[in-house]
Order: C-alpha cells, then structure tokens, then sequence
C-alpha cells in the first residue's frame, strides 16, 4: 500500500512553509499518477480502491489518471481501452447478478450481528458445503439420471411403497434411479450413441477431481491468511484489545457480553502475567504426564472398542441379505441398529472424552481445544474407517445380488439416523438444556454454542454424503435437503437458546483447521475409498451399469481398446497406454513436485531471515529517525534564537556551525 | 439494471464504482439507506451534487452504527470536516472500507485513525487507555489500565519510541488474521 507522504501532517512543525508542503503533496500526486498509469486496467483501479484517501481525493486522483490514459491513446489503443472497459463492465454486472442469488443474506448478516463472526463462521461452512452437495445433484442428474429415466430397464419384483422405505432404503427404493443397481450399463442409441458405463465413470471422477481442487484452493488460501509467520517478540494477549473488537455485533446486548467478555479475559492475562512462572517439581511434571497418558489411552481405546463393536455388529447384520421376503417389516427395521448405534457413539463417547479432558490440566486453553478436536476426529474417522473397511471387504463377498446397492443403503440409513439425531440432539442438547440452565439449576446458565463439535458434525456427514455418491448417486438430494433444514433448525436455536462461545481467539486458524479437516482425512479418505471400488473390487454381475466387468475400471480399458481402431483418436489411445499405464511417469513426477518443494522451502527459509534482518533495521530507522527529528529541531530553534537576539549579545551566543551534518556519528 | 435510474448521472456512477468496492445496485442501495435517515434533507436528484451534509446525530442512530462503542470516532474519521457530518461520499466511503472486500492494508490504515483520538498519527498511551475503556464496561481498575496499555506498547511498539506508529500498528495487524473478518460492518 502506498505510503503518503508525512509532510502534509508534520511540515508545519518541522518549519516548513505553506508553499514547500504544497509542492511536496503535487509530487507526491504526480508520482502517484504515473505509477498508476503504467498498471494494467484491473490493477490500476484496485490500486485506486485501496488508496488510503479521503473520497474525493480519491476521484481526483482517478480523473487524472484517466485523462491521461486519455490523451496517451491512439486509435488501435482506444479500441482496446473500449473493450476493457466493456469488459470491466460485463464483470461488475456479473457481480451483482451473482449477488443477487446470495442466499441467506439477510440471515447470515442478522447472526453475524448478534453472535459475532466465529458462530457466523459455523453457517458460512454450512454454506459452502451445501454448494458442494448442489453441484454434485445437479451434475449427476443430467448426466446419469435422466438418460437412465429416459431409457428405464425393466423394474423386477417390484413392491408397494410402505413408509419404512424412507428410513431404510429398501424396498421400493430398491430398483430405482436412488442407488447403483437402479442403473444399467448399456448404450444408449440416439443420435449419439450415449455410453451409460463411462458417463457413470466419468461424472463420478470430475466430480471428485473438481471437489478436490477446490478444497486444495480453499484450504491453501485459508492457511496463506491466517498462519503467517509468528516469528518476533512472543505475543501476549494484550494487543489483541485492538485487533479482535468484533465490529459486525450490532445487537446491543451481544455488544454487552463481548465488553464483559473483553474485561475478564484482559483480567486473566494481566493475572498470568503477575504471577510467578513456578517451576514445576520433578513429580508434579510426571504426574501431568502420567494423566495425559492415561487419558489419551482412555480415548484411543474407546475409539478402537466402538470400532470393533460397530464392525461385529455389522457382521452379524449381513444375516439379512438382499433376498429376503419384502413383507418383514421386523427384520428390515432391524437393519436400522447398525445407524442408531453409530449414531448413539458419535453422541455419547464425545461427552465421555470432554470428561476425561476435565481431569487433565492444560498449560493453554488453546492446546486444550485442538487435542478435544483431534480426539473427535480420530473416533469418527476410525469409526468410519471400520464401516468401509466392512463394506468393501465383507459385503462384496458375502451377498450374492447387488452388494453396491447394499453398500448405497448403509450409507443411506446412516445419515437419515444421523440427521434424526440431530434434530433430537437440538432439542435436548440446545432446548432442554437452556430450560434446566436457566429455570431449574441456575448455575449451569444458558448453554454455550459449540462450534467445534457442530463443525465435525458436519463434516462426519458430508464424508458420508461423499462417499455414498458412486454407491448411491441421488443421495445428494437427501444431503442438501438436510442442510437445508438443518440451517434453520439451528438459527432457529440459537436465537432462542445459546449464547455466543466466551473464547474466541484464533477463529481463523481454527478455521483452516477444519477446512484441512474436510480435505485431509475425510475426502482423501472418499477418495481411496472410490478408487479401491473402480480399481479392485469385483462389480455385481446382476445390477448396475458395470455388470459383467471384472472391475469397473475395464469399461475404460474396452473404451480405449475400441477407439484404438480410429486413426485420428490414437493420441488418446497412446497417451493412455504409454503414460498414465506406465511407472515411469508417476516416479518422475513424484521425483519433480519433491524437487520443487525442495526449492520452495529453501526460498522461505531464506525469506524467513530476512524479515528478520528487516525487523532489525525497522529499530534501527526508529532511533535513527527520533535522533535526526530532535536534531533538526534543535537546530530550528536554535536559528529563531539567533534572529532574535540584540545585536550586544551576539558574540555570547554559540556557534552555528554549518557543517553539523558532519557531526554525525559515522555508523547511521 | 440498466440505465432506469435517475439519481446519478452514469459518470458518477461509475466515478462511485471505481473508486469504492461495491456494485452499481449495492450504490443505489446504500443511497436510499443514506436517504433514509433524513428524507427532506437529501434530495432525489443528486446529478448536480448538492452539497448534502447529514449531523452525526443521524448517523449515529443507524442500526450499523448506534451500539458500536466507536461510532462517534468512525464518523469523525470517515467525515470531511472531521465532526462527523457526512455527504454521501463520505458515507459510501465509510462502508466500501468496512465491507468484507477492502483489503487488510486499507482497513489496518483507518482502524489506526480511528484509534488515534487526538489525531497525531500516533497511538500513544492515553489513546490506548481511552480505547480499552470503551471496550471494557469499567471492569478494569485504573492499574489495571496502565499496565494493560504499557503491555500493549511493549509487545507492539518496534521501533521503541513509546508510542505505536502506523507501521507498529500494520506489523501487529499481520498476526491477528481474525482482523479482516471483524472489522466489517454488514450494510
């Protein structure tokens, strides 16, 4: 940003008169000018939006650049100056079309206005992963749906619609466009010969590579905002008095609360820093340990116990296999324990581990959060890690129709039973909870909005939405409905229930975490679970648009065979049998991003001890500058004397001697 | 939209959209929000630009602005005369900062000014003191004060004369990456 110049504010004490400040501020516009001239047109005008100006010096300063944009322009460069300026245009109307299919505005602002950014930030996530879910629908339903609804196969044995159907899945669900076996392999025969197998495949594949790259932009973009270097002097708590002000609070009691808040955590920062750092004893360090040992042993092992459970549990349930007599309604309900117990462990050990968190003691409550994040974690994803780990090993191979199906419906009951349990966890967690706070036991007050544990909630779901799309490629539908619904359950409690969380530092960087979160264990995890699927796993022979394949991967490899015939597609052909089939490549490529990152790490080093020099000569042009300001006005005012004294006294006064300059001390 | 309006004349309005972050219907928009707050005081045809000033007071009470605890110092920062009144200039101008696409240097800058209450380009002590006390709600005993604002000086001021710069005050701002989602103002 450019820095204005300091003569404007400080000329007159530094004796300079009216004229010099003048011609020093027309320089510094000119400069302005000309640098903003030879910018490209984007550029230039957010160079010109982000001038630290008054408005109206702002447009001055944009009308001269302008006129002389102007007047530099001959004929061919005025045409281009007329295209980039209709250019310009179309963007900014493209902006506010966009805006106006902003959802959740008005929302958005009035929730950010009583509960302040870090709840605000729970309802963006929500968003965003709702955008997710949109797009996936909408691809999957022109691609794969509609040619199949179009071209419909013959539906076998099929039976009434009963409402058990929309918690379990089966039954009339069963051979519909909701799950893989709803779809068959053949090709279409229209004008263009349409090819079910591949549009499957690919839309599938474009989609994940796309959910990809978008969480890799977003992920990297948060952690290039918020995890600056923290180099330099250790930062204590006190600055952030001026940098964490929420200023979107607009509601006057939220406004109250943040006050209060602000008070007592400035009162326990000065408090940690009046008391004396105690060193620990030698026993009470061990003990610390031994507790943090036992508790994360604790932890781990109920995880690694509800895995187990879940995975015997499911074992037991393949008893109830595809063929079963549609009419028993007590066994299909039956399938529904694996779901509620899955979901009853996702509710329950969480309490269980913010106990044991209570016995430990934490150095910061920092600390304190991201370890309760990562134990969560680490249960839902182990949990999750065991349902897959059962699907694609025990499921294929046991029953004998359609186990993709089978694997669709798990995931289908999972988050139907999830989503009820939210909504009951709504009620009795946020509702009942601020009931029994605020009426019967007093000092447990009105419950606080978590956002940890709704975020990893979230993000359990959406791991499960993303891995039931090959199995299931409508389930989206169920996912963004769910959203929806719960968008406004859970503004609905809020207003009514919760109060904003009382520690608010670092949203960003939590923020970032939960983004790697989304990315690291959750999609990557999707992801290998999906590739494993299309590279390995055996397709049933009955249903689905891969039925008699080895694996879903050879409708490619017979693709590709087939077009090896055509002359002019034989560079598809040869890219794909000699580069994506061969070692060679993935080892050279791996071989080049190492390299590069290499390269990469080197330079912030590097850029790391220069800011370092940097802060160092910053202290330095500090006291340089204080000595020069005090010279300089000693010697003004040593001046005024001089032409004030009577002319009797003149050979009393000190020398002025014109070479003070000199006088400096060398190493400035 | 399409050119139906006819409050501004289309230079202004792209002179408005060029120079602040929002879009020719947010513009129009924040025009009849700025309308709103004294209908007989600003016209409906501003392409001869009056010279339409709104008291503080006015400003003041907006649903924005009325429970920030530094109103009275955003007004006086964003304001030509530096009293508070505000054209509509200024009023759009206050906004475009404070909206969630000003980047961190620009916002940094005012949040400085606003900051600075006596206005020299320094956040010195008794800036400081006067700040925390309009974010606390007199919890803090007057030491309590002095040695939050000596703490703040201490960790933040790097070229050590006692007082935060705005270099001091940018540095600072660069390891706080909450800043840029809180100094926002929805409109």
């Amino acid at each position: 940003m450019r820095r204005m110049s300091v003569f404007p504010q400080h000329g007159t004490a530094l004796g300079l008169t009216a004229n010099e400040i003048r011609q020093e501020v027309e320089n510094n516009t000119s400069e302005l000018v000309s640098d903003l001239v030879n910018l490209s047109a984007r550029a230039r005008f957010q160079a010109i939006r982000s001038l630290p100006v008054s408005f109206n010096e702002r447009k001055t300063i944009r009308n001269r650049v302008n006129s002389v944009k102007l007047s530099k322009t001959m004929l061919p460069a005025d045409c281009r100056q007329q295209v980039s300026r209709s250019f310009r245009k179309f963007r900014a109307n493209l902006a506010s079309a966009r805006q106006r299919l902003v959802v959740w505005q008005d929302t958005l602002k009035e929730i950010g206005g009583r509960f302040g950014t870090s709840v605000l930030s729970y309802f963006l996530f929500l968003k965003w992963l709702l955008k997710f879910n949109l797009f996936s629908l909408v691809i999957n339903f022109c691609f794969i749906t509609i040619p199949q609804i179009v071209h419909a196969p013959n539906i076998s044995n099929p039976t009434g619609f009963r409402g058990l159907e929309l918690l379990t899945g089966v039954g009339y669900f069963n051979q519909t466009v909701l799950f893989y076996g709803g779809y068959n392999g053949e090709v279409i025969v229209s004008t263009l010969a349409y090819n079910m197998q591949l549009a499957y495949f690919f839309t599938i594949s474009a989609y994940l590579v796309l959910c990809g790259v978008s969480l890799l932009y977003s992920m990297s973009r948060s952690f290039q905002n918020n995890f600056v270097l923290e180099t330099g002097p250790v930062s204590g708590g006190a600055w952030r008095l001026l940098c964490s002000w929420d200023f979107s609070v607009v509601n006057e009691k939220a406004i109250q609360y943040n006050k209060n808040n602000l008070g007592i955590q400035l009162k326990e920062s000065l408090s940690e820093r009046l008391q004396e750092k105690n060193k620990m004893s030698l026993s009470d360090s061990i003990k610390r340990l031994s507790l943090h040992l036992l508790a994360w042993l604790l932890s781990l092992g109920l995880a690694i116990g509800s895995s187990a459970g879940i995975y015997f549990l499911g074992k037991e349930q393949l008893i109830f296999s595809f063929d079963h007599d549609p009419n028993d309604l007590k066994a299909e309900a039956s399938t529904l324990l694996l779901p509620v117990v899955v979901s009853l462990i996702n509710l329950i050990v969480p309490l269980l581990y913010s106990l044991i968190s209570r016995m430990e003691s934490y150095s910061n409550p920092r600390a304190q959060i991201y370890i309760s994040i990562m134990r969560n974690v680490i249960l839902k994803m182990s949990l999750l890690g065991i349902l897959c780990f059962y699907w694609l090993n025990d499921v294929p191979n046991s029953t004998s129709s359609c186990w993709e199906s089978f694997v669709g419906q798990s995931v289908y009951r999972l988050l139907i039973i999830d989503f009820i349990f939210c909504l009951l966890g709504i009620f009795f967690g946020e509702f009942l909870r601020n009931v029994i706070g605020t009426m019967w036991i007093q000092s447990l007050g009105v419950p606080e909005f978590d956002i940890a544990r709704n975020v990893l909630d979230l993000i359990y779901a959406q791991t499960l939405a993303w891995i039931g799309i090959y199995y299931s490629p409508l389930l989206p539908v169920m996912q963004v409905l769910k959203l929806f619904i719960i968008f406004y359950l859970k503004k609905v409690s809020l207003s009514m229930n919760c109060q904003p969380p009382k520690h608010t530092g670092r949203a960003a960087q939590i923020q970032t975490v939960f983004i790697a979160l989304l990315f690291f264990p959750s999609f990557v995890g999707t992801l290998a679970m999906v590739s494993f699927t299309v590279w390995r796993l055996r397709p049933s022979d009955q249903c689905g648009p891969f039925q008699g394949l080895n694996t879903p991967f050879y409708a490619i490899f017979n693709w590709i065979d087939s077009i090896h015939g055509y002359p002019e597609s034989n560079w598809v052909w040869w890219i794909f049998e000699n580069v994506l089939r061969s070692e060679l490549f993935y080892y050279l490529i791996t071989l080049i991003v190492l390299v590069i990152t290499f390269f990469l790490w080197q330079i912030t080093q590097g850029r790391k001890e220069l800011i370092k020099t940097l802060r160092e000569q910053i202290a330095n042009e500090g006291k340089d500058k204080a000595f020069l300001l005090n010279k300089l006005q000693t010697i003004q005012k040593q001046r005024r004397e001089m032409t004030s004294y009577r002319p009797q006294d003149f050979d009393q006064t000190p020398h002025f001697n014109p070479n003070w300059m000199n006088t400096l001390p060398m190493d400035m | 939209m399409g050119n139906k309006q006819t409050i501004f004349t289309s230079q202004q309005l792209d002179a408005y959209q060029d120079c602040t972050y929002f879009t020719r219907k947010e513009i129009l928009r924040l025009f009849h929000r700025y309308r709103d707050l004294a209908p007989q005081l600003v016209p409906l045809d501003y392409t001869n630009q009056p010279e339409v000033r709104l008291p503080y007071e006015l400003i003041g009470s907006m649903p924005e602005l009325k429970d920030n605890p530094f109103r009275q110092r955003i007004a006086e920062v964003f304001s030509e005369d530096g009293e508070g009144n505000m054209t509509l200039d200024d009023f759009l101008d206050m906004f475009s900062v404070l909206s969630e696409m000003a980047p961190r240097d620009l916002k940094a800058y005012y949040a400085f000014k606003i900051y600075d209450f006596n206005n020299d380009d320094f956040i010195c002590k008794s800036d400081l003191e006067k700040t925390l006390n309009k974010l606390t709600r007199n919890e803090l005993t007057e030491d309590e004060v002095r040695m939050v604002c000596e703490k703040v000086i201490d960790e933040a001021d790097l070229d050590n004369d006692g007082r935060l710069s705005l270099e001091d005050f940018q540095h600072m701002i660069v390891r706080a990456p909450d800043f840029l989602s809180t100094f926002h103002i929805r409109i």
